[in-house]
């Protein structure tokens, strides 16, 4: 069982990295979708359905509607080039990190205990609506603010600065 | 009654599109400057009493369900909320005219009204998690604002300011899962007594400094000011006056403050990282100012030295370090929001903010070089302005703790801060016109009364200082109380 | 702690570190913002995978729930950035928004 979330884990990785790779703007944004698409799973095989489902139809979904939408609309003459130097820094840093990650992970957090929390009670709903009251007034404002941006940024001018 | 606080900005802000549409011109400004208004008096008439009772918002019962809202009110929260509805009036006032060629008005008025929620917002909850997610509502508000002219500088600005501060609010809610997972708990005490008892001092300390980054880069410390510079210039005025005198503070000190002395208490290593942030922030942007010729990017570099200056006093620890800090954060909020919108009148009237163009402004804008002479001396620290008053108790401070170098690094910062404001003082207003200012005017009344109260403000509070500080300072300073007690005990045992 | 929850908090680290990578560079806007994209997914990683961990699993999507919708608006405000300036520069090179001296 443990197998499968590794399996889930990896290809998480492995997609975010060719997200970062990836020269072509519109490959990278899909293959951001298909990482968010496994992270979805996962949450599922880690029993939070409702993580998971928004996980997938959110930004697997949505947010990749809208890059994709930004790619079409920006559709510059020529690509950026990225530089030569990624090519073999990368895998140095990455390795190198790997290395201290592990050492660092296995001697800090090794020695955790930690207070147990109390046993949950209760749907999901119950949880989000009695416990996480206020967090739903903050994701008003948060929504407000995104939408009042977008209507800022794209508004028409009729005059100039 | 506290809920207001948030809810009143917000219902405001999603009718004044409405509204826009119905009347674009006189609708909106009133409406917003009313919240702001209205803020305001809830705050002074009843917070003291509210504050006083250690009033909450407990288990609300709506619809025959108990909610689960827990706000509080304290004397720091209190504080903080007059602070916002103070300059933030002055800021709507100000934004009448001064936003009449950005266009759109109910949508900026609706962003300005955000922002401020979510720092209302941010001031008032008692959870860590809520404490991220108003943070994120002012930002994403201010990243809007921020380039809210539309133009290649401001949409640059504004784009590497969301960088920075989208990698801030991920180490945030890192640390913040950290201490789910040792604690159990997102809110504030549980988790400072869930610390204490567990007495993991590694992963303790790891969140810790990741909430110092991620704080400290919304506070514009250096060395994680580099958004700053450039965001606060390219924005409009009003708006800069709003990031440079509530913004940094709201979200980047007032949350420093409270977690870590609620959560974690002020131990002698977290102080001396905040003192040391502290003290290079105020040296090092005070030099970094005397190069700049834009007016705006000085008042900027300005910014990051006065918030030097608060997290020193208030990371030394001491009542009458704290005191200092906190007193400072409200003299450089009025003060330094003076002087940002003054600099728009002048780009308004004279059309520049080069320093080297302008010359002589002082006959043709009297007010505005008046009000601005308030400011620089103010925050420069020249008595009997409130500025003065606020550097000398944190000077104190570290004299009395017996930090001498920290005392002496302040007292130069403070040479070099009245240094470059003169500076400002001397080309822009001082010397002869040149002839092509001829046709500049003051500004119009509503930017210059709103400019005006403020420095009446700088200039009463300087003479009542005592009183402010009883009425307004202390109960913030002793709300902040139980953190204290770990350096006391520290400092006492030397 | 259990030993999967530091399986999930290394991927998440390793995730961090991509995402802070991909932020110093590329010099592409969009794939800057991709950059922030697999941060965020470090950090609904970490929050469900401690909820797991913590028998709290519930709360945790809460959580990850709301940070997500905090998420988009990020999003849809930084693109919005971005395509207006595509439109003032005709390019999406980063390396071209050096007028501010920063």
């Amino acid at each position: 069982m443990m197998a499968v979330q590794i399996g889930l884990l990896c290809g998480l990785v492995v997609f975010s990295l060719l997200a970062v790779l990836l020269r072509d703007i519109l490959k990278a944004a899909i293959s951001l979708a298909v990482s968010s698409l496994l992270l979805g799973i996962l949450f599922f095989r880690m029993d939070a359905p409702y993580a998971g489902a928004f996980e997938i139809s959110v930004v697997a979904g949505l947010i990749t509607v809208l890059f994709i939408v930004t790619i079409a609309l920006t559709k510059a003459e020529g690509d950026v080039r990225e530089s030569r130097l990624a090519a073999w820094i990368f895998p140095l840093f990455f390795v190198v990190f790997l290395v201290i990650d592990f050492l660092v992970m296995r001697r800090l957090l090794g020695q955790i205990s930690s207070v147990p929390s109390s046993a949950e009670a209760g749907t999901f709903g119950q949880v989000l609506w009695k416990n996480r009251t206020f967090d739903l007034v903050a994701q008003v404002g948060v929504i407000f603010a995104g939408v009042f941006a977008v209507l800022a940024l794209f508004r028409k001018r009729s005059k100039h600065e | 009654m506290i809920f207001l606080f948030i809810a009143l900005p917000l219902v405001v802000a999603g009718i004044l599109p409405l509204v826009g549409k119905v009347s674009p011109r006189v609708l909106p400004d009133i409406l917003a400057n009313a919240v702001f208004a209205t803020l305001l008096a809830v705050a002074l008439l009843s917070g003291p009493s509210l504050a006083g009772q250690g009033a909450g918002l407990g288990p609300l019962v709506f619809l025959g369900e108990p909610l689960g809202v827990h706000l509080a009110l304290d004397g720091f929260s209190l504080f903080i909320l007059i602070v916002v509805s103070l300059v933030g009036l002055c800021i709507g006032l100000f934004s009448v005219k001064y936003m009449e060629h950005y266009g759109h008005k109910a949508v900026y008025y609706a962003l300005l009204l955000i922002m401020t929620a979510g720092m209302n917002g941010l001031v008032l909850v008692t959870d860590l998690f809520q404490v991220y997610l108003f943070l994120e509502v002012a930002a994403i508000a201010s990243y809007a604002l921020v380039a809210y002219g539309l133009g290649h500088d401001e949409l640059e600005a504004s784009f590497k300011y969301l960088m920075l501060s989208a990698v801030a609010s991920a180490f945030i809610i890192i640390s913040v899962t950290l201490l789910f997972g040792l604690t159990g708990s997102l809110d504030f005490a549980s988790v400072g007594r869930g610390l204490r008892g567990l007495d993991q001092p590694l992963v303790s300390a790891l969140c810790a400094a990741l909430f110092l980054v991620g704080f400290g880069l919304k506070a514009a410390l250096i060395p994680f000011h580099a958004w700053l510079p450039d965001a606060h210039p390219s924005a409009p005025a009003p708006i800069s006056a709003a990031l440079s005198g509530l913004l940094i503070k709201v979200s980047g000190i007032y949350a420093l403050t409270r977690i870590f002395f609620k959560v974690f208490g002020l131990t002698p290593a977290l102080s001396d990282a905040l003192m040391i942030l502290g003290v290079v922030s105020m040296v090092a942007a005070a030099l970094l100012a005397l190069g700049q010729k834009d007016i705006k990017r000085m008042l900027a570099y300005s910014s990051i030295s006065q918030v030097g200056y608060i997290v020193l006093g208030i990371g030394l620890g001491t009542p009458l370090g704290i005191l200092g800090g906190l007193f400072h954060l409200l003299n450089h909020a009025l003060a330094k929001s003076l002087l940002f919108l003054n600099s728009g009148s002048i780009q308004m009237a004279a059309g520049t903010r080069n320093l080297e163009e302008m010359n002589g402004l002082s006959r043709k804008m009297p007010v505005t070089a008046a009000t601005t002479l308030v400011g620089s001396l103010s925050i420069a620290g020249v008595p009997p302005l409130n500025g003065f008053w606020s550097k000398l108790i944190i000077v104190v401070a570290l004299v009395q703790a017996k930090r001498f170098g920290f005392a002496l690094a302040a007292i130069l910062a403070s040479v070099l801060t009245l240094w470059y404001y003169l500076i400002i003082q001397r080309r822009a207003f001082f010397n002869k016109p040149d002839a092509k200012w001829r046709d500049v005017r003051e500004a119009p009344f509503l930017m210059t009364a709103a400019t005006v109260v403020l420095a009446l403000l700088c200039i009463v509070i300087g003479i009542f200082f005592t009183a402010t500080i009883s009425t307004w300072i202390e109960p913030a300073r002793d709300a902040l109380a139980e953190g204290l007690q770990v350096i006391q005990s520290s400092i006492g045992n030397q | 702690m259990s030993s999967a929850w530091f399986v999930y908090m290394g991927c998440a680290a390793v995730l961090l570190f991509l995402g802070l990578y991909c932020l110093l560079t590329m010099r592409n806007l969009i794939k800057l913002f991709i950059g922030i994209e697999i941060l965020g997914k470090a950090v609904t990683l970490g929050l469900i995978a401690t909820g797991s961990a913590k028998n709290s699993i519930l709360t945790a999507q809460a959580l990850a729930v709301t940070f997500i919708v905090v998420e988009v608006c990020v999003v849809a405000t930084a693109l919005a950035i971005i395509i207006n300036i595509y439109r003032h520069t005709k390019s999406l090179d980063v390396r071209k928004l050096t007028q501010l001296k920063g």
